[in-house]
């Protein structure tokens, strides 16, 4: 299915190259990726339309409509991954797709059956990714370590992710501490959906993410916070990608968030 | 009756108010999840914009440019209510789909614009024949993208169904950011058919641009007024005097 995905993005990808009679940027892996990152946020048992489908949403709604890589006002895969969710809500959900199963995905069970159900799952089996989720968004451990494979390789900043992951852990600990009876645990929030994905592949994309060392922090906090708080207050069980489209759209004012040039005094406002 | 043609015409490719020169979006993307509502709103505004257009051109010599604004609105609004007591009658079920779309045609721009760049500067022929070309325009538009809405996001047209028995509708496309995204297509493959066609006929393109300029500053132009003294008379009040 993930095959399917990247194959359906690759497509078209080479479809708008072809349209706007540029040079063939496949072999940038670039639409490969975002196919990619799409079918690990789908539900393993989605079906194939749907993923072909999505990945052409990715790749055309996200990214080439707006001029492609790098122009993109929004993360390509979270919007694809919203435009599937809202069109065909039966077939992204995991608990739907994957109804043979005995247990529900840990989210789902918070929204509907509060907190006190939440005692079957052990917080570390959810870390090492032993839950019912979405395909690849769910291992959160694994995610963790190919985001921190990508730090130590220089190719990613460490703010956005750590500051993503703290604003998630401090508006969901924040709840917590005022009332444990209502509220998940802020390791159990790190743990489930697709925090990890979003925290280390979704919201740093260079494209929709604001430069800079302040702006990268309050975009993190930013979209962490609103993970949490559409956890707890939204409609939709799970809304990490809603949250990074939703910080996207602030990117712009970010931005303007500029560093001091070099030698340039502060100037003293009495 | 060459004029006559002209004025009708000009509202079906060149100035098409929703796609062209952008007027009247309230309705355009609120009112076309199927094509039916489109449709029964293009003929609500074609309608009022005929009688509006009839009307002020009878009326132009009599209203005073200052308050020339209040007076289009008088004229449109109980044309308004005329429609919605119609509406009210006849095709009730559609009525209420429109909801408060049917009184807001008031305020559409659309009807203020063609009265004030068109009719209120022109004799009552041309003005009715303009009001008749920019509404069919409307109405054409408008059942158009409801149908693409309607066909994607619900797999029907007018109703009737379009598609295979599997094929699972886009319902985003009926919701409110499949009109955004709907229009925006719509405006990109109309942007491009006319570029690939004037470059096929060697012309140059035309811009949605001047489209929006020759609507807003119709008075300027010679080729269009038929009555160039009341459009000085107009210019200045445009400006507060």
């Amino acid at each position: 299915m993930a095959g399917m995905a990247c194959a359906s993005a690759v497509a078209c990808e080479a479809l708008v190259c072809r349209i706007r009679r540029q040079p063939l940027s496949i072999e940038n892996w670039n639409a490969f990726y975002i196919g990619l990152i799409f079918a690990m946020l789908l539900p393993a048992g989605a079906p194939w339309w749907l993923a072909i489908a999505g990945g052409a949403v990715t790749v055309l709604l996200g990214q080439a409509l707006f001029g492609g890589l790098g122009s993109n006002p929004f993360s390509a895969p979270a919007l694809g991954w919203a435009v599937c969710l809202v069109c065909w809500p039966q077939f992204m959900d995991v608990d739907m797709a994957l109804a043979s199963l005995p247990i529900n995905e840990p989210l789902t069970q918070l929204k509907y059956f509060g907190v006190g159900s939440l005692w079957q799952f052990d917080t570390m089996q959810l870390f090492l990714g032993n839950q019912v989720g979405a395909a690849g968004a769910s291992q959160a451990a694994a995610l963790v370590l190919g985001g921190v494979w990508l730090m130590s390789r220089g190719v990613l900043r460490p703010f956005i992710p750590l500051a993503f992951l703290v604003g998630v852990a401090v508006t969901a600990g924040i709840h917590w501490s005022i009332d444990p009876t209502q509220y998940a645990s802020p390791w159990f929030h790190l743990s489930t959906g697709s925090v990890m994905l979003c925290a280390f592949f979704l919201a740093p994309e260079s494209g929709p993410s604001p430069c800079g060392r302040l702006p990268m922090i309050l975009f993190g906090l930013l979209a962490g916070a609103m993970v949490a708080v559409i956890r707890i207050y939204g409609v939709y069980p799970d809304g990490a990608p809603f949250a990074v489209l939703l910080a996207n759209l602030l990117t712009p004012l970010l931005d303007r968030i500029r560093p001091r040039p070099f030698g340039v005094l502060r100037r003293n406002h009495a | 009756m060459h004029r006559l043609w002209k004025e009708f015409s000009k509202g079906l490719w060149k100035e098409l108010p929703p796609f062209r020169v952008l007027l009247g979006l309230c309705p355009t993307l609120a009112v076309t999840s199927s094509a039916e509502n489109g449709l029964g709103m293009g003929l609500a505004v074609v309608f009022v914009l005929t009688l509006s257009n009839l009307i002020v051109s009878l009326l132009r010599k009599m209203i005073p440019p200052k308050v020339r604004i209040a007076c289009f609105i008088l004229i449109a609004a109980s044309l308004v209510v005329t429609v919605e007591l119609l509406m009210q009658a006849y095709v009730y079920p559609l009525y209420q789909t429109l909801g408060i779309f049917v009184p807001l045609i008031v305020v559409n721009c659309l009807i203020l614009g063609r009265a004030e760049a068109f009719a209120s500067k022109n004799p009552v022929l041309p003005s009715v024949a303009d009001a008749l070309g920019m509404g069919l325009g409307f109405t054409l538009s408008l059942t158009f993208l409801g149908g693409i809405r309607e066909l994607l996001g619900n797999g029907t047209v007018f109703g009737v169904p379009m598609t295979w028995d599997s094929f699972q509708p886009l319902s985003i496309m009926v919701q409110a950011p499949g009109a955004f995204l709907a229009l925006g297509l719509i405006l990109a493959a109309m942007n491009a058919f006319s570029n690939w066609y004037s470059r096929r006929h060697e012309e140059t393109p035309p811009r949605a641009l001047e489209a929006i300029t020759s609507c807003s500053s119709l008075g300027a132009e010679p080729m269009v007024v038929l009555n160039g003294d009341d459009a000085n008379g107009n210019g200045n009040g445009a400006n507060g005097r």
